[in-house]
């Protein structure tokens, strides 16, 4: 803040605040609607949440596997937040200053991995979406189930609600969005970002998928992001690419590219609030917060740094939290390494400020 | 004849044990009129038992790349490398492998695993063709990979089909390479996609008979060419003339309308399924090594979500073939090999993949000569180490070997005069394992 009102955003300004490191790989992050904590899960089964204000951090066991999907009510006064496992298993959440409690569980609410989930705007209806290819329902507060919404061929990677909350978004392995009306639970419409899938005739398997999907506030456009024309099923190189899809009209708008080198996934991204994207994701050459203006192509900015696994947006929009990848120590791939120095690999939770240093 | 023959060799397998049995096993032939089930009634058990071992085949299964054990022979849920998948029971009470491996999970008392491989090359360029000849010392000579190795050190068989086929996606060809200091004649047979060589069939246009006065004048050339030169050369050439004609007059071997639709069903559609499915059916016409192999497992990059695709893919064509094996019963006679240069990292990278691991891994070997529902060797809590006594390649050829009949302690390579042994001298076979 500055003379008390907001500095102005410059993603090109943008400097780090605080950052905390974490022994896993923290794959999901979410902001609590308030802004005072954040909440990550990753390949543990534990649920973490740092308080910005102390920098305390509590871990709260409750999954069984690693965590696949994590979201917040956007609601302050609910408290509530929700995550899902590899596992299949589902939980809800609240939380207070002292710490994090479960509300309730339902233990394999999918037959295997749940890789998405999204709450409704009013914060009334749980998706959740995983490898058994269906999208269930959930009443959020309760955890009861709701209907279940069965026609992806693909697994699904992602899951968002509409702002108007009558339409869910689903995207799959094969690039299929499917767009469901909430009201009668059937499929309205598939939407196209097979761009983001690739299997080629040597390939053992398909290679990318829909791995994050976000609308903008109007809910007239909608990210698909993910990887493009991948190269191999080993490696999983490509082109790190996102789909800007017109709501309406189904059709894209826009395919933003990374202008620096780099062969992986967009893992995430948000609109921020001058219609101006940011994303992060996997880079040859490391550079992991990429930033985008609507109708440019390429990145106009981006920040060199590890991969980043999610990104969310603090509810000033003026902050964005980063789960990132940290190195520590070799795999042991293509050089001896000793036991002793064996750990397995971490994250770094930065946030970063998107205006210039006062 | 074969004996003579053998002694011009500048290269040749010089045991005295296997000299002894084909001399014996010629001059039996020889004068007896008794089919090989008769014949076999008429020896000493001893021999018998020889000839047995002699008629043993090898099915190598091999993932390029690396399958990763964690998602498949050892299992580490709920540890810090362990991964997402679960473990699950199998037909072993209290053994346990990944949940992605139901169907062999479902056959494992027909298995042995070994999980306490630890070998010492973490590279492809370098550690495929080191594991496939197994790991031999320096001697400065190449030596064979594995099916060259059988096939030279054990009988020829009758059948005159190609001893040693290599069923991998892509091209075929003959690649002598493999053979290595034996010479070009004992290189792999490669099917392109599993498929038979492109003129398999002859031109209509071409009669029989034609096609022998073709095949006399070009005996007639081989003869003429031959003089002053190596023999390995000529030989390698006209055996490979000899095998190609062998395989015309097998082409049902590659006649897919003869599969039964329920066995294209169990094997899947997908190239490991479908390769596996050739490779039964050349196994059961007596080719005695077959190579199955699958690239393409070198999960860097997002190693769970394609193991979650890929092991199924092994999973299930696997456990067809042990059945069909088993069925027919040449599970006694075929020995079963599956295995990938090394396994992978533990820790996950950044792109949560899992990288090379030769320090501790698994395999899985099945048939003949193989101990059944055994579980060797094990790996500490995270499974980043090898907490047995760990075994390296060296281990695996004597056993293989073992297996196949031949015994390494009295069976030696010569190359050029040099003596080489078979296999490294410094490793026992992994007795563990061993019927």
């Amino acid at each position: 803040m500055t003379n008390g009102t907001s500095p102005m955003l410059e993603p090109v300004k943008a400097h780090p605040g605080k950052s905390f490191k974490h022994d896993r790989q923290l794959t999901r992050l979410r902001f609590s609607p308030c802004g005072r904590y954040l909440f990550a899960g990753g390949l543990e089964p534990l649920l973490h949440r740092w308080d910005l204000e102390t920098d305390q951090k509590i871990s709260t066991p409750g999954h069984t596997s690693w965590i696949g999907g994590l979201v917040v009510d956007p609601d302050p006064q609910a408290a509530r937040l929700y995550s899902a496992d590899y596992h299949g298993n589902l939980c809800g959440w609240t939380y207070t200053t002292d710490g994090v409690r479960r509300a309730w569980s339902v233990t394999e609410a999918h037959s295997s991995w749940v890789r998405a989930l999204a709450l409704s705007p009013d914060g009334r209806w749980l998706a959740s979406a995983g490898m058994d290819r269906t999208v269930r329902l959930w009443h959020a507060r309760e955890g009861k189930p709701g209907p279940v919404l069965a026609g992806h061929a693909g697994y699904i990677y992602s899951a968002a609600f509409h702002p108007d909350g009558k339409s869910l978004v689903t995207g799959d392995l094969f690039g299929v969005v499917k767009e469901w009306d909430l009201a009668t639970g059937k499929a309205v419409r598939d939407l196209d970002a097979k761009r983001l899938h690739t299997r080629k005739e040597n390939f053992l398997a398909d290679v990318g998928g829909v791995r994050a999907l976000t609308f903008d506030a109007a809910g007239s456009g909608l990210l698909c992001s993910g990887l493009a024309d991948a190269e191999s099923n080993t490696f999983c190189p490509g082109t790190p690419c996102a789909l800007l899809l017109d709501w309406r009209s189904g059709q894209t708008k826009q395919e933003f590219r990374i202008k620096e080198k780099a062969d992986g996934f967009i893992n995430a991204l948000r609109f921020l609030a001058d219609g101006t994207l940011v994303g992060c994701g996997e880079g040859q050459s490391g550079a992991a917060v990429w930033f985008w203006k609507p109708d440019q192509a390429e990145t106009y900015h981006s920040i060199p740094g590890p991969t980043g696994y999610d990104l969310d947006l603090h509810p000033d929009g003026r902050q964005v939290a980063l789960a990132l990848f940290e190195n520590r120590g070799r795999t042991g791939n293509g050089r001896k390494v000793e036991r002793n120095e064996y750990v397995p690999n971490g994250s770094l939770l930065r946030l970063l400020n998107l205006y210039a240093k006062v | 004849m074969v004996h003579t023959e053998t002694e011009k060799r500048p290269y040749e397998c010089r045991s005295s044990e296997h000299g002894f049995s084909r001399r014996k096993l010629l001059g039996m032939l020889g004068g007896a009129t008794a089919g090989l089930t008769g014949l076999g009634s008429l020896l000493r058990p001893s021999l018998a038992a020889e000839m047995k071992a002699k008629e043993r085949q090898v099915l190598l299964i091999w993932l390029d790349g690396g399958i990763s054990q964690l998602e498949s022979w050892d299992p580490k849920p709920g540890t810090e490398y362990g991964g997402p998948f679960r473990a699950i029971p199998t037909s072993v009470p209290g053994v346990q492998i990944s949940e992605l491996m139901p169907h062999t999970a479902k056959r494992m008392h027909q298995l042995a695993v070994v999980r306490s491989m630890c070998t010492q090359d973490e590279n492809h360029s370098t550690g495929v063709p080191r594991i496939l000849r197994g790991d031999p010392k320096n001697r400065g000579v190449d030596y064979p990979y594995l099916g060259s190795a059988v096939t030279h050190l054990t009988p020829e068989s009758r059948n005159g089909l190609p001893p040693y086929i290599w069923i991998k996606p892509g091209s075929g060809g003959f690649i002598y390479q493999h053979a290595g200091f034996l010479g070009a004649k004992y290189g792999a047979l490669a099917l392109g996609d599993g498929k038979p060589p492109i003129h398999i069939h002859r031109p209509g246009k071409i009669t029989e008979e034609v096609d022998e006065a073709r095949n006399a004048l070009r005996l007639k050339a081989n003869a003429r060419f031959r003089q002053g030169r190596r023999p390995s050369e000529v030989d390698a050439y006209e055996y490979s003339y000899q095998t190609a004609q062998q395989l015309m007059r097998r082409k049902d071997l590659f006649d897919d309308s003869q599969l039964a639709a329920r066995d294209v069903e169990r094997y899947g559609t997908h190239p490991l399924g479908r390769h596996l499915l050739q490779a039964r059916r050349l196994l059961e016409a007596g080719v005695r090594f077959v190579q199955v192999t699958s690239y393409h497992w070198d999960t860097h990059g997002d190693n769970f979500n394609m193991h979650l695709d890929l092991v199924p893919q092994i999973d299930r064509p696997f456990a067809a073939i042990l059945d069909d094996l088993n069925d027919r019963g040449l599970l006694d006679h075929v020995l079963v090999v599956l295995m990938s240069e090394f396994g992978r990292t533990p820790k996950i990278n950044q792109r949560i993949g899992r990288d090379h691991w030769p320090e501790a891994w698994s395999l899985a070997l099945a048939g003949a000569g193989i101990k059944r529902g055994v579980v060797v060797g094990k790996t500490n809590r995270e499974g980043t180490w090898v907490d047995s006594t760990p075994y390296d390649v060296g281990h695996l050829f004597h056993t293989v070997f073992r297996c196949v009949g031949v015994d390494p302690t009295k069976t030696e390579y010569v190359n050029n005069e040099q003596p080489l042994p078979v296999v490294r001298d410094d490793c026992p076979p992994i007795q563990e394992v061993l019927a």
